[in-house]
């Protein structure tokens, strides 16, 4: 290696990004991790929720040394209106038995974290460095650009989040479509370590994941919420062209979220200490490029698009660390690089990210239906609003009160067809 | 060819410091290091006149064993060697112990033609070190510098007073404390970022500098740090416009203001 060539260039020091370093330079290989945060994570905005599989593929106990917040272990999905809100909640305080199954985690925190365990694995790691372009030769990715810097490598990885210009540079696909991503917003909200535990019911290190839906004024989108120590990180997804077309502002419309009553109850006397907005990918198997790699390149994480969203489980930071993993795999076993873009298609489904993804693929079409976001979340509250009325009049039959509020909220054709449409896509 | 050194300070980043509402006291609990600001121009006048016409950069810095944490940032920054005494004893040290145990090293890796500083550090801002230091070590020290010319071992410099602007001229070895409008300190580029990592750089051990457990002993301590809150009264006065305003001015008259 001379001084200014690496066998691999990382660019973007997320979990993707840490992950392909820390593997690579744990191999041997010389490797530069670059963010254009000031530290690794500095940058981000996301509030959410690590599958600890994930650190596990990159090494058994990692998860052991990540600054995780709380070990999530009621699964909680909340149906709202404007008036009350309709709560599932799925308490198993033995999710996932030896490695507990996920926890909420603060994204400048374990990013940081995480691109240390790369460098103490010997990965140069430069913060606060733009990646401004790449350099091409003869077909070939082979370095990048930065100011008035060149860096050369036999391979970049691409770890530069949702909106890749890298990989729009490297011509692998236009620039980010509305339609394929959606808008996060999100406020953390500190409050005293022990009362968000007995607000959710909760042990000490113990904590809630939520989504929410119906809070959205009929966007395409939802809520969700996450328990980390000393802290709530609440927030919306949603839809930016339906967004877009909407007379009310977003912010107001997360307000609204915040007070509501359902919600207010739990960040009551909480101090927002951060907020911010971030693009999310949401196609998921539908939206990951037909091209992941080129000769000398190669995009993993938010940059490929990888996202599985359910309505129930939102998953990302997993499928980054995973497709980092994959590429820096690919690395390893390549003869030239060349054969990087092959072997890293294998390497993604050897992991199975590609199964993962397709096992969701069609979900997206159910998020067409406009009425799971406003209609459906108000008949459920309307029907237990009905089923637990006690009043002294004389209750309506149960059959005949509860079609009264199904048709309230939407005729039967639309029921059924949305029914169909549902079947059809799971 | 002049040699610099440049002395600088590990501090708390104060934008990541939060005050408590209850007690004002301050969380400095997500507060990374940084170089205090001054001390970055005083290190990119010292790189940017060696890049220019020769010479070496040093730099110093006496703290808490994080100040090892700064040698990445110092030698991306055109410096070509950093030394470093890292000791719990920077926790309390006043400007006084600072400047003896700062006057001790220099003794020892020395001499410099110039020795450049900020005129003061982003926390405690006393503005002591540099003109401490210089009477220990029996050299002119030149405050306010917000220009500086080298030639050899002379210096030129502007010094900024409160009305107006004063030219000096001094023959190393002196001190000189610089102002942040003396120029833009650089954000390192990748390949600085990167050469930092080849520089070599120099633990100074406390106990190795032959100072007296008294010379550690700060003469000044502080007791407390709060936040400052500057309490409002938040008085809106809605009436028609000529009744608010005779209400504003007996108000502010009752406050004595007027």
């Amino acid at each position: 290696m001379s001084d200014d060539t690496f066998d691999a260039i990382v660019v973007g020091a997320g979990p993707a990004g840490s992950a392909c370093a820390y593997t690579l330079a744990k191999e041997g290989r010389s490797v530069l991790l670059l963010d254009r945060g000031n530290s690794a994570g500095a940058k981000n905005v996301s509030g959410g929720r690590l599958y600890t599989y994930a650190l596990e593929l990159v090494e058994p106990g990692l998860y052991e040394r990540a600054p995780l917040q709380r070990k999530i272990v009621r699964e909680q999905i909340m149906l709202m209106n404007d008036r009350g809100a309709t709560t599932v909640d799925y308490f198993d305080p033995g999710f996932g038995e030896a490695v507990p199954q996920s926890y909420s985690v603060i994204r400048a925190a374990l990013d940081e974290w995480f691109a240390g365990e790369a460098e103490a694995q010997g990965a140069m790691v430069a913060p606060g460095v733009v990646v401004d372009g790449l350099i091409e030769e003869n077909g070939r990715i082979v370095g990048i650009r930065t100011g008035e810097d060149e860096m050369r490598a036999d391979v970049v990885v691409a770890a530069d989040g949702v909106n890749s210009l890298l990989g729009q540079k490297a011509g692998l696909f236009p620039d980010v479509k509305a339609s394929a991503v959606g808008v996060g917003v999100k406020e953390t909200i500190e409050l005293p370590d022990e009362l968000i535990s007995a607000r959710f019911g909760v042990k000490e290190g113990e904590g809630a994941a939520r989504v929410a839906i119906g809070c959205t004024e009929g966007i395409s989108g939802g809520g969700f919420l996450y328990t980390n120590k000393g802290s709530i990180s609440l927030g919306i997804v949603f839809n930016p062209e339906q967004a877009g077309r909407q007379t009310r502002h977003i912010q107001d419309i997360f307000q609204d979220y915040k007070m509501h009553p359902a919600i207010h109850a739990l960040i009551e006397g909480g101090t927002s200490v951060e907020y911010g907005a971030h693009l999310v990918p949401e196609k998921g198997y539908h939206g990951i490029p037909k091209q992941l790699s080129r000769d000398g390149f190669v995009v993993v994480g938010d940059a490929a698009q990888f996202g599985i969203n359910t309505g129930l489980i939102i998953r990302g930071m997993d499928l980054a660390i995973v497709s980092g993993l994959a590429a820096a795999k690919a690395i390893i076993a390549a003869k030239q690089p060349a054969d990087v873009g092959t072997l890293y298609r294998q390497q993604l489904e050897e992991l199975l990210l590609i199964a993962n993804q397709q096992a969701y693929q069609n979900f997206h079409g159910i998020f067409e239906i406009s009425r799971i976001f406003r209609e459906y979340p108000a008949l459920a509250n309307d029907a237990m609003q009905f089923l637990f009325r006690v009043d002294g009049k004389k209750p309506k039959p149960m059959l005949k009160g509860l079609l009264d509020i199904v048709k309230r909220n939407v005729s039967f054709g639309k029921l059924l067809g949305d029914g169909w449409k549902i079947y059809r896509h799971i | 060819m002049p040699k610099f050194l440049v002395l600088y300070k590990w501090t708390l980043d104060e934008q990541d410091i939060k005050v408590k509402s209850d007690d004002l006291s301050l969380d400095a609990s997500r507060a990374k290091g940084k170089i205090s600001d001054f001390d970055r121009n005083a290190i990119e006048e010292a790189a940017a006149i060696v890049e220019k016409q020769g010479g070496s950069v040093e730099a110093l810095s006496y703290g808490t064993p994080t100040v090892k944490q700064s040698l990445k940032d110092v030698l991306s920054r055109g410096v070509d060697k950093a030394y470093w005494i890292g000791d719990a004893s920077a926790e309390t040290a006043d400007a006084a112990v600072t400047a003896k145990v700062l006057a001790a090293a220099i003794r020892k890796i020395g001499p410099y033609d110039f020795i450049l500083t900020g005129e003061g550090s982003s926390d405690q801002f006393n503005q002591q070190t540099a003109p401490r230091l210089a009477a220990l070590l029996g050299l002119p020290c030149l405050s306010f510098v917000h220009k500086l010319e080298v030639d050899g071992a002379k210096a030129s410099v502007a010094r900024k007073l409160a009305d107006c602007t004063e030219l000096a001229t001094v023959t190393g070895p002196a001190v000189i404390s610089v102002l942040s409008d003396i120029n833009k300190p650089r954000i390192p580029g990748l390949k600085q970022v990167l050469g930092a990592a080849k520089k070599p750089s120099e633990e100074i051990a406390l106990g190795s500098l032959g100072l007296a457990a008294e010379d550690l002993q700060p003469k000044a301590s502080r007791r407390s740090v709060k936040g400052f809150v500057m309490t409002r009264k938040n008085v809106i006065y809605k009436d028609a416009p000529a009744d608010a305003v005779a209400k504003l001015v007996s108000s502010l008259a009752g406050e004595g203001l007027i």
